[in-house]
């Protein structure tokens, strides 16, 4: 397993445009916000946006590192290859998971590196690291969520279902608007994703306020559900390849 | 056979154990037919990782040549060709060293130069106790390359033997002889014949019932001398045998017809497609002593529904290569 998880970190790194389209996003519209005054939620704005963006890009990259990629090996045959290989298939999804956090660090840095220079962003040393660990442990529900979806759509249309799944957490969850200003109903549906949680765990651990069980609880529910959701359809292919 | 697909009912032993884990264990080998390569890896990476899976049973340089990309090993497999990301593909269903291997159509994107050397690669892996067990559409592949072939047409073994045992299942003789003012109009009145070519003295009939034209031949009374009978060749062989499954085939099958190398029991009558002893005791064109083992992996692998298999070296049989389960 150790030796497909260096195979595919390897090549995942090789694959540059890649990695500057997953960062580029994120890191623009920090440099565009990040500048404006004034507190919210207990953060100065510089800070709230790190983290907004943190998230946004953690499970940005999280997602692309395992959806649309298995979805493209699902269709030419890779994976079929790999299923008569001695890897095991608890295996796989570990590597797989172990890539797409290993991945999310590029992005993270640049953009803590981002705010303490150009944000001007305070943060003492135990809470940047309990940031950062939010961070990264919370990136695991959604590379649950990729392979879900690189295992429910083709090559073709998992690209497109992986930007619209990731908007659609980032708008609701309250990352790139307030949560608090979107319509009650859209709050509802937002309050219920893991984008949401992920982001209440960095701004608290970044104010240094305690962190929320519940939200804890939440993503570790989404986890496991799409965990499920994964294995299921893994074993139903398995079985129609 | 190789676990990917689970079987509606019954079940699957590969070399005594699951497909699954004869694969775990690196028994088996596949090339499949649609075998894309993940991109942004580097063919000797790849190479590399397929070694690590299978703890290096074979040397890196040991798989660049069998496969002929000791030049390609720093290119990235996306810009390889298609004739070269099957070599790869066979690169890395070697690296386990596998007791059984797998091709699926191994040849369809290489070039005639490529295929002999593949051909060559697969009979060095055969010579050091590999059993190879291949799927082609190419017959004269087939011939040249397979100690024993399978032909399933729609799901169902229709023949099973050397590829002189297949090609005896065709009727079609080629019968020459050479007599003095031949009478075609009489000679296609023979029982069997379907053609008659007449050049001068020299006489070809094409008999569907060689046993029988012959006799009525003779009875002509006339003078026939320097008299040969061809036999069909393996495509016409195959055509008969998966033109339909009534009237001709059947007939192959009864007393009419040439020796049949199997009774009606074919080898999925057996307990289990590598159980059975190899019935046959001719001679086989690679190393190992006892060439067959039996089974009929590809159902519907083509188009048509033809397949053929091959194994050089055995692994039911009591002979040195074989490794009981």
């Amino acid at each position: 397993m150790i030796a497909f998880l260096r195979f595919e970190i390897m090549r995942a790194l090789r694959n540059v445009r890649f990695l500057v389209m997953l960062i580029a996003f994120p890191v623009l519209l920090y440099l565009i916000y990040a500048k404006q005054h004034g507190m919210s939620q207990g953060l100065t704005v510089a800070t709230l946006l790190l983290v907004s963006m943190a998230v946004y890009s953690g499970m940005g990259s999280a997602m692309f590192a395992s959806g649309p990629q298995l979805a493209r090996e699902r269709s030419n045959g890779w994976m079929r290859q790999l299923r008569i290989s001695p890897i095991s298939t608890p295996g796989w999804f570990a590597a797989k998971l172990i890539q797409a956090i290993l991945l999310i660090i590029p992005g993270l840095a640049v953009l803590i590196a981002l705010a303490l220079t150009y944000g001007h962003v305070h943060l003492a040393a135990g809470r940047l690291a309990l940031l950062v660990a939010v961070l990264v442990l919370g990136a695991i529900p959604f590379c649950a969520l990729g392979l879900v979806i690189g295992l429910m759509f083709d090559s073709q249309t998992a690209q497109v279902a992986q930007m619209i799944t990731l908007l659609v957490l980032a708008f609701l969850g309250g990352i790139f608007i307030q949560w608090s200003s979107l319509p009650h109903g859209m709050q509802l549906i937002g309050k219920a994703l893991p984008s949401y949680h992920l982001a209440q765990l960095g701004w608290n651990a970044a104010a240094g306020r305690a962190l929320g069980l519940t939200n804890v609880a939440v993503l570790a529910a989404w986890t496991a559900g799409l965990g499920l959701i994964a294995a299921r359809r893994w074993r139903s292919e398995s079985a129609a390849a | 056979m190789l676990g990917l697909r689970a079987p509606t009912s019954g079940q699957v032993r590969v070399l005594g154990v699951s497909p699954a884990d004869a694969a775990a264990a690196g028994k088996i080998g596949g090339m499949i037919q649609t075998g894309g390569l993940p991109e942004g890896a580097k063919v000797s990476e790849l190479i590399g990782l397929f070694r690590q899976l299978y703890r290096g049973r074979r040397s890196q340089a040991d798989l660049l040549g069998l496969a002929g990309l000791t030049d390609l090993a720093d290119r990235r497999v996306e810009q390889l060709s298609g004739g070269q990301t099957q070599r790869v593909r066979f690169a890395l269903a070697l690296a386990g060293r596998p007791e059984l291997l797998f091709l699926d159509e191994p040849t369809a994107a290489l070039d005639v130069e490529a295929r002999r050397g593949f051909w060559h690669s697969v009979r060095t892996v055969a010579g050091q106790g590999t059993t190879v067990l291949f799927a082609t559409h190419y017959l004269d592949e087939a011939d040249a390359n397979a100690s024993r072939i399978i032909v399933v047409s729609r799901g169902r073994v229709l023949a099973d033997g050397t590829p002189a045992q297949i090609k005896a299942y065709t009727s079609v003789r080629t019968i020459r002889f050479s007599t003095p003012a031949a009478d075609t109009s009489v000679l296609l009145g023979l029982p069997g014949v379907s053609g008659v070519s007449a050049d001068g003295d020299a006489v070809t009939i094409r008999s569907g019932d060689a046993d029988a034209t012959l006799p009525a031949l003779y009875a002509l009374a006339r003078p026939v001398r320097g008299l040969e009978v061809g036999g069909g060749g393996l495509e016409e062989a195959l055509l008969t045998l998966t033109s339909d499954d009534d009237g001709r085939t059947d007939g192959l099958d009864g007393p009419d017809g040439p020796p049949a190398p199997y009774g009606p029991s074919g080898p999925y009558s057996s307990p289990g497609p590598y159980s059975s002893p190899g019935p046959y005791s001719s001679p086989a064109p690679y190393s190992s002593p006892n060439p067959y083992s039996s089974s009929a992996p590809y159902a519907s692998s083509g188009p048509s529904g033809l397949s053929y298999s091959s194994l050089p070296s055995s692994i039911s049989s009591p002979s040195p290569t074989a490794k009981a389960g």
